[in-house]
């Protein structure tokens, strides 16, 4: 999703109390939902099951947290996929600079490429179930899958786009192989390798939820699956809530702090649209 | 072949088909696309509608009412073929092995119908 | 890939048409050469191991199992259903969803207000509503429906939204001083500059949504790829698994490849205003 920030108005209108709306309008749309909420349901009563009330979601969530349910889940979904990412952006970094840097080699690959990651994720289950059964395995091979080929395709891109210029500055002045893929690539390759672990990072955690509805024990994906049978609405929507929330933390807390203290230190620019 | 300028891609709708093929390569490639998509959705109905007469049995050709027929397939069908089979008609169980199925007061329509399906080997008249 | 077209439009020499024309069928046919390479290793790994039915098949049982789908008419259906619905719910979502986004991307303040509460939808993946859309639909195409709308729309309107507050105010005012009515402006300035952007929502959200819809499909299973791929695994079809990831890969790439990324040049070409 892009990165473009929607510029505040003008100057003459930032002072105080217009600043201090603007920082709260973001959150409007959830407080008139958060109304439309309690409202609806104090008129129409609906049954619990159809829409849970406010306090019913609280309550249930509540209720798990304290019985440590909730945790559990929340860590066992974080832990899967905080390997699937890091094994699928290690491979894929290494691999995508060892193909990106090899020009007859990523023109045959990437039709491969292309393809597999047009089935990453969710569509290997049915395979995959058979070799790794059930549980934390599974989900990890179905985020590894997601972001390997995302952050891949994007790495051979950032290698490929450095320009010639710096590449052979760095030789004429006597750097080997090593020394300009040090200095040079990887810098140079960084916001596009950083945009690939963003979408990769996205496209991971909703692989991961999907994983979790049919191929856990554990973890908030399963969470809200199991009580669909018993249709406990309020864990499920408690739960979404959650996985919600989760995404845009690590977007906001995780990535933008990398990517602002990688990019700005380097000085580089890039186009943020720019997603694969 | 002159030589000419690329030539500037417009959107697929404001040309004619004859002018498709210049039209540059982004045009070309929605026009494979969409016609590779067009395969898939209705090649097979295709393929069945037109093969169609040749696999109704000639008693049954010109039926004016409901008849029984007997459905013959080239294959031992899945229970996703039962199922679409018994739309057509009522089911009656088979005919002797388990590729030719019994399927009673099928309508003058819906005898069509089952003909134009691509995967149905033949349609018989019941004894 | 990019790069080789690139360089074949940076050249552009005269007289060398037929050459060109000549090298592009080959190129075409070159694209063939990784897969084909691929399924030699396949080939390749099951001869050298001793694998079971249930773990691994040969290329040429995979390739059975296609021409059998096939002739009998079972493939037809299942992808049918699945293009159905994506495409249903594209139209759906873009005739829904980009008169929303011009309408919040008009007024900078609903487009401050609405950015985050939409990152926080697309974070919410439409495959985690899935349990709550089982409850209320029940195992309907109906659930399958709501969900891949879902999961397209998000992304339309946000890229609506920005794609509409990319337009430099200049040329609004330009048109609104020479006295232009709203229809006018709607036409010429806001729909032509949004519609890039609008294009790049709409790949993203085929992205996101022909994985949310296998998924769905997987749960729901009354039809489509989704269905065929989770029921062949309870007979433990292999053959038909890999058949139907095939399926979806190359059905995906079509669509994403030949159909929509062209529009999406084509239009960035025309009025564009993105870096590509």
């Amino acid at each position: 999703m892009s990165n473009a920030t929607l510029a505040p108005p003008a100057r003459r209108r930032r002072r105080g109390i217009d600043q201090l709306v603007w920082r709260l309008l973001p959150l409007t749309p959830f407080a008139l939902l958060l109304a439309a909420w309690v409202i609806y349901w104090a008129i129409a009563r609906p049954n619990a099951a159809t829409l849970p009330s406010v306090q019913d979601v609280v309550a249930a969530m509540w209720e798990l947290a304290v019985k440590g349910e909730l945790a559990q889940h929340v860590l066992a979904s974080l832990w899967r996929l905080l390997l699937g990412v890091a094994l699928g952006v290690v491979t894929g970094v290494i691999g995508g600079f060892i193909v990106g840097l090899n020009r007859t080699i990523s023109t045959f690959l990437s039709p491969l490429i292309v393809f597999f990651n047009a089935i990453s994720g969710i569509v290997w289950l049915p395979l995959v179930i058979g070799w790794l059964g059930i549980g934390t395995a599974l989900a990890v091979f179905l985020i590894w899958n997601t972001v390997f080929f995302i952050v891949f395709q994007n790495t051979v891109l950032g290698v490929q786009l450095v320009p010639q210029v710096y590449e052979e500055g760095v030789q004429a002045l006597g750097g080997g192989r090593w020394e300009t893929i040090r200095t040079v690539i990887l810098p140079g390759a960084l916001p596009y390798i950083l945009t690939g672990l963003r979408s990769g990072l996205g496209f991971g955690w909703r692989a991961l939820i999907a994983a979790e509805l049919v191929g856990a024990t554990t973890g908030l994906g399963q969470m809200i699956f199991g009580a669909t049978e018993y249709h406990r609405s309020d864990i499920i929507i408690g739960g979404c809530l959650l996985i919600g929330t989760i995404a845009i933390a690590m977007d906001r807390w995780l990535l933008l702090p990398i990517e602002k203290r990688t990019i700005e230190r380097w000085g580089l620019v890039f186009d943020a649209r720019k997603e694969e | 072949m002159s030589v000419q300028a690329q030539p500037r891609p417009l959107p697929a709708r404001m040309r004619g088909i004859p002018r498709f093929l210049s039209a540059g390569p982004e045009v070309r490639k929605i026009g494979v696309g969409v016609l590779l998509i067009l395969l898939v959705l209705f090649g097979q109905q295709f393929y069945g509608r037109v093969t169609a007469p040749g696999r109704l049995a000639p008693e049954l050709r010109g039926a004016k009412g409901p008849s029984n027929v007997v459905v013959v397939l080239a294959f031992m069908p899945d229970r996703f073929h039962n199922e679409r089979i018994s739309e057509y008609g009522v089911f009656a169980g088979r005919d002797g092995a388990l590729n030719r199925i019994r399927l009673r007061n099928v309508t003058p329509d819906s005898l069509w119908r089952l003909a134009s399906v691509s995967w149905v080997a033949r349609i018989e008249g019941m004894r | 890939m990019s790069a080789t077209t690139a360089a074949s439009a940076r050249t552009g020499v005269p007289g060398q048409s037929m050459l060109a024309a000549a090298g592009r069928q080959l190129r075409g046919l070159k694209i063939l050469l990784p897969f084909a390479a691929l399924v030699a290793l396949w080939w390749a790994i099951y001869a050298s191991g001793d694998f079971s039915p249930q773990v691994l098949v040969s290329p040429l049982t995979v390739w059975q199992a296609f021409v059998h789908l096939v002739t009998y008419g079972v493939m037809a259906e299942y992808a049918s259903t699945s293009l159905r619905m994506i495409g249903f719910a594209a139209m759906l979502s873009m005739v829904i969803g980009v008169p929303i986004g011009f309408a919040i991307g008009v007024n900078r303040y609903a487009a401050h207000a609405l950015e985050g509460f939409l990152r926080f939808l697309q974070g919410i993946s439409g495959i985690a509503w899935l349990p709550l859309a089982i409850i209320w639909f029940g195992f309907t195409h109906t659930t399958t429906l709501v969900i891949v709308i879902y999961t397209l729309i998000v992304p339309i309107i946000f890229n609506t939204m920005i794609g509409v507050r990319a337009i430099p105010e200049s040329y609004m005012l330009a048109l609104r001083s020479l006295g232009a009515s709203r229809l006018r402006m709607v036409k010429d300035v806001y729909l032509p500059g949004a519609l890039p952007s609008i294009v790049v929502g709409l790949r993203l959200g085929m992205g996101y949504g022909w994985r949310a819809l296998i998924a769905a499909e997987m749960l729901v299973r009354k039809g489509g790829l989704g269905d065929l791929i989770f029921g062949a695994r309870t007979f433990g079809q292999i053959d038909r698994i890999i058949t139907g990831m095939i399926v979806i890969g190359c059905l995906y790439v079509i669509v994403d490849r030949l159909i929509v990324q062209p529009i999406e040049n084509l239009t960035i070409a025309r009025w564009g205003v993105l870096r590509k």
